[in-house]
């Protein structure tokens, strides 16, 4: 089985160092485009002759920022297209850009998928047009995800970080009330409330690799890295992320956690009914959370993630996207210019926040009081947007991808999902997990370190 | 060819529609109530999750999710789900049905224009490579389309056509089996004395196709348009990788996308309703097509019609 | 290829002898078939030979994130047949094809026989009311349906609970391939019962007519009248099933969305080859593994074609 794609890879690394003497180029070299950076006439120019942009983004009611952008710009005419949300965006995308046409100027790309595009040369470097003077107005972390080197690859739209969402009379009646603030009070916790209510103190979405990914990200797991180049390396199964696997499994097999799948009809019920007396998710879950269980309004309050250690405070980051201009766009300044705007512009950014509810890692927006002081009715007049600020700084700042977390997400289905649903040993399937993106990798023709 | 040529799948002949006038008149026929029974207890199985939709686009989300399934409860709001389905993303669900009006009717008409005159040279034509050709044909019966529909889509991508309505059309005009049920049909329907008589009258070839095996083609072309109609209508793989602008998908694939979002959330929680409503709505053409023209499917598929 | 026997024609009607200037005349009869036959062929060549061929050459290739495409020769083959995923998509297919078909049929036939002999009421509105589902796209038949399981909400899950039996959970792994099933049931009967019926309507009454006479029985002229003369038709039902089964998509890529955990991204051929070229980005592997899916059901078409032939010969010989 093995010995096939074995030789394959030796034939396909001769080929590649054959194209490469060839070409007289390293793979990643920005070969062709501009080089030095943009003059304040090329933007000039660029910003007033008549342009037609193409904008492939899910973000609902996205052209009210738009409408600012050609407010400010009127000679650039954006034409904004939702393609699908998500996989089936990026696979449009990829679609796309092989087919070489109709690929937008600007596109929606999760920071996890940065590097898969980046791998394919289909990103333009922003540097040359001044991206990297804004890496100050953005919170440390998520300009690392879309500038995980020199070069910057997007501008930062949202971010996740994540907290709990909880049901505070529910814990109440089974005496608690302090969130916890540890991993082992919260297990305890689950246990109470259980008892006292007969709720499972939060769900694990069997199949939701992106909340998995978050708590190995707040326990400072570093499970992928990429180079940039051809080197990857794979540590999903380490001792840290078992730890973490481990404590899933056994308030799993309690029957303390429940495994719905999350984001179906069955876990909305189960949120606005009580089954779940709580959500551990990311900072854009209060407002989606708001919309799902209208009927429990100011039962709710948000807290910090439980910590691994008394007295540390650290979070992960689930979610959250960024803004790219395509290397074969024809007007990358507009394109530029129109990825920058709706992303750094405080009165765009401010509706991103306020009218999408995606939570800002602008600055701008996280220092407004406007923003941070709001209360909440549903948690109970809470300033949650505060809260969610503090813990954004609390987010490690050098989680990495692979380029190919598309398939790194489907394995995550089929070997931890499963085991996850039949209420199996988490930390076993992460080794299954490691062994198929490790054979997948290599026969990607990756370096795996 | 050999003796198996004497049988076909779907007997021809005016033998169906004989028997079925001297047996509609049977004075000795008995009713049974007990398979009458059976029957309609097979049809709620066929008609409830119908049923079950048409209650549910009557309901908002909340009453969706808390009353009885097969009955109407909460508020009846069917007109704001309608009003919400034609209006969300700026009316994209009315564009969407257009798509697939456009793709299917184009696609039907082509593809039954195509396999009747091919049909029709096979049945009424004697030509070499008539049987090479014709087995060819028999043959690609058996070759699933969706497993070239990624071949294809390599190939329109190389041409640049991906994402344009041809995208969608082109594969669809491709009905081997439209032909052979137009030769089945026209060995029949088209007598040759009439093709001859054209001929002394020193008619050409085309002309007594088109006015007289057309004429007679009637209930065999609206088989083969109605059923290559249906194919398109439903496909759903196809546009699923052909297409890229939401602006260009047929309302199956805008479905299944809506239903994600609605999924996904995305802040707006309406959407269930919406997906509903609209899943409906998309099939009320299809089956008050089928009401109306089955007068002439039925007869097309008894007399020699079978799929397209 | 050669053809089938569900799918062969009456012998094409002899022409009439022609007498005078025959060469000509005949001439321009092939050049007149061959353009009938043209438009056809152009496009069955563009749209069907073309991509199968290209399908081929493409499954010679591997290509990978690092290093592009290199010619690979049969790997891609070779990987396939030892893809315990693909196989295994193959061999659930195998089954829902073992247990679905004769279901799905079964009903068919029984509902064209019994509208056959028209002693049921209502019988033009049993047969519209049973051929709907055809036309709801299978999209919207899966969104519906899976609506229908929900076990909270779904008024299948209402109902059992409300008689006592507790929430069927139609979306686990266990389960899954049933509900599957059921979906494909549920939109294929009426398809599969009108082309039955349509056969059953074209038997010339004098073959039953003497049986009713002598007293048989309504289940005793199915069985040994109606059924043996529609068979082509019933083997034609087969074929299309073989060839509708072992292609499903729409049905695990929209269930795969309420029901990730149950349906995995091999769970059919066709799925698997799919979530292959814009998943996993392996495009030649997954035109093997749709050229490797076309084959398996174009043999196995043919194998069954072949076994009724054999089978039907060995009737005749035995009558």
């Amino acid at each position: 089985m093995r010995n096939a794609p074995r030789t394959a890879l030796a034939l396909g690394s001769v080929a590649v160092a054959a194209a490469l003497i060839l070409s007289g180029c390293t793979p990643g070299a920005d070969d062709g485009g501009t080089t030095g950076p943009i003059t304040d006439e090329q933007r000039e120019e660029a910003l007033t002759t008549p342009t037609e942009l193409t904008f492939w983004t899910w973000v609902p009611d996205i052209e009210n920022e738009v409408a600012l952008f050609e407010e400010k710009y009127p000679a650039i005419d954006v034409k904004v297209e939702n393609v699908g949300q998500g996989l089936p965006h990026y696979q449009k995308l990829r679609s796309a850009i092989e087919a070489g046409e109709g690929a937008p100027d600007v596109a929606q790309i999760e920071y996890q998928y940065i590097p898969s595009f980046v791998l394919s040369e289909s990103l333009l470097d922003l540097v040359p047009y001044g991206a990297d003077e804004l890496s100050g107005d953005y919170v440390d972390w998520a300009w690392n995800q879309v500038s995980p080197d020199d070069a910057v690859w997007a501008m930062p739209q949202d971010v996740g970080p994540m907290g709990n969402l909880y049901r505070e009379d529910l814990l109440a009646q089974a005496g608690i009330t302090e969130p916890p603030a540890t991993w082992e009070e919260y297990a305890t916790a689950a246990q109470a409330v259980k008892d006292a209510t007969g709720s499972y103190i939060s769900n694990l979405g069997a199949t939701q690799a992106g909340q998995m990914i978050g708590f190995f990200w707040q326990k400072g797991v570093k499970p992928f890295g990429y180079d940039g180049d051809q080197t990857v390396s794979i540590d999903v199964n380490s001792d840290e992320a078992k730890e973490v696997a481990t404590y899933w499994t056994e308030l799993i097999q309690k029957d303390l956690i429940s495994t719905d799948v999350d984001f179906q009809d069955q876990w909305y019920q189960g949120l606005a009914s009580g089954k779940y007396a709580g959500w551990l998710t990311a900072a854009w879950g209060p407002v989606f959370l708001q919309g799902t269980a209208e009927g429990t309004s100011g039962l709710w309050r948000a807290a910090p993630l439980p910590q691994w250690a008394e007295g540390e405070n650290v979070s992960g980051n689930w979610g959250g996207s960024s803004d790219a201009v395509l290397a074969s766009s024809e007007n990358p300044i507009a394109a530029y210019e129109l990825a920058k705007f709706i992303n750094h512009d405080e009165e765009s950014a401010m509706m991103l926040a306020t009218e999408q509810f995606l939570y800002p890692p602008q600055l701008s927006v996280l220092e407004d009081p406007a923003f941070i002081d709001l209360q909440s009715e549903f948690y109970g007049g809470q300033e949650v947007n505060k809260l969610f600020a503090e813990i954004s700084e609390t987010v490690d700042t050098d989680f990495q991808w692979l380029p190919f977390m598309d398939y790194v997400y489907s394995t995550y289905e089929e070997t931890m999902g499963t085991v996850i649903a039949d209420k199996g040993d988490i930390a076993a399937a992460l080794d299954e997990w490691q062994d198929q993106l490790v054979a997948y990798a290599e026969d990607q023709g990756f370096t795996v370190e | 060819m050999t003796d198996l040529d004497t049988r076909a799948a779907v007997t021809i002949g005016h033998t169906g529609g004989a028997r079925r006038g001297k047996r509609s008149f049977d004075p000795k026929k008995r009713r049974s109530l007990l398979l009458t029974v059976l029957l309609w207890l097979c049809v709620l199985y066929f008609v409830l999750p119908l049923w079950w939709l048409l209650v549910s686009a009557t309901k908002d989300n909340s009453a969706l999710f808390s009353t009885f399934g097969l009955w109407f409860g909460g508020d009846f709001s069917l007109g704001e789900n309608l009003a919400t389905l034609f209006t969300v993303r700026d009316g994209i669900f009315v564009r969407w049905l257009a798509n697939t009006l456009v793709y299917s009717l184009a696609s039907a008409v082509g593809a039954t224009l195509l396999a009747t005159m091919a049909g029709y040279a096979f049945a009424k034509y004697e030509f070499p490579g008539k049987r090479a050709l014709f087995s060819a044909t028999l043959g690609a019966i058996m070759i699933p389309l969706t497993a070239l529909a990624l071949p294809t889509y390599l190939l329109f991508s190389q041409a640049g056509l991906t994402d344009t309505p041809w995208a969608v059309i082109v594969p669809s005009l491709v009905t081997p089996f439209g032909v052979y049920l137009m030769r089945v049909y026209a060995a029949d329907a088209v007598d040759d004395s009439l093709i001859e008589a054209a001929r002394v009258d020193g008619a050409g070839e085309f002309r007594i196709f088109w006015q007289v095996g057309l004429r007679l083609l009637g209930p065999g072309l609206v088989t083969v348009f109605l059923f290559s109609l249906v194919a398109t209508w439903n496909n759903y793989f196809l546009p699923l990788i052909m297409l890229n602008s939401s602006d260009l998908y047929p309302i199956t694939v805008g479905l299944a996308q809506l239903q994600s979002a609605a999924s996904a959330g995305g802040g707006s929680q309406a959407l269930f309703s919406t997906v509903i409503t609209g899943s409906f709505v998309s099939i009320l053409p299809l089956i008050i097509a089928f009401l109306f023209l089955q007068r002439y499917w039925q007869s097309g598929l008894a007399t020699g019609g079978v799929k397209g | 290829m050669s053809h089938s026997p569900a799918l062969t024609t009456p012998s094409p009607p002899v022409a009439p002898p022609k007498r005078r200037g025959a060469s000509t005349a005949k001439r321009k009869q092939h050049l007149a078939a061959y353009l009938f036959v043209l438009p056809f062929f152009v496009v069955f060549i563009a749209m069907l030979v073309v991509p199968l061929v290209y399908s081929g050459y493409l499954s010679l290739f591997e290509s990978k994130l690092i290093g592009g495409d290199v010619f690979a020769g049969l790997a891609n083959y070779v990987r396939a047949l030892q893809d315990s995923a693909f196989l295994a998509s193959i061999g659930r297919m195998g089954l829902f094809f073992v247990v679905q078909v004769p279901i799905m049929l079964g009903l068919a036939l029984f509902l064209a026989l019994a509208l056959d002999t028209a002693r049921a009421r209502g019988s033009k509105a049993v047969r519209l009311l049973v051929f709907m589902p055809y036309a709801v796209p299978a999209v919207v038949a899966t969104l519906m349906w899976g609506y229908l399981y929900g076990p909270d909400f779904g008024p299948i899950a209402q109902i059992a609970r409300a008689v006592g039996l507790g929430t069927p959970d139609f979306l686990s792994p266990g389960s899954i391939l049933g509900s599957m099933m059921n979906i494909v049931t549920w939109e294929f009967v009426g398809y599969n019962m009108i082309i039955m019926y349509a056969a059953l309507r074209s038997i010339p009454a004098e073959l039953y007519e003497a049986a009713e006479i002598d007293g048989a029985g309504q289940l005793r002229i199915a069985w040994s009248v109606k059924i043996p003369a529609i068979r082509p038709a019933i083997l034609l039902t087969v074929i299309f099933s073989i060839i509708g089964t072992f292609q499903l998509f729409a049905e695990p890529s929209l269930l795969n969305a309420i029901a990730p955990d149950a349906i995995t991204n091999s769970f059919t051929p066709n799925y698997y080859a799919y979530n292959l070229a814009f998943i996993n980005q392996e495009l030649n592997y997954a035109a093997a593994i749709a050229f490797l899916l076309g084959l398996f059901i174009a043999v196995v078409s043919y194998i069954v074609q072949l076994g009724s032939q054999r089978r039907e010969r060995r009737e005749r010989s035995a009558s």
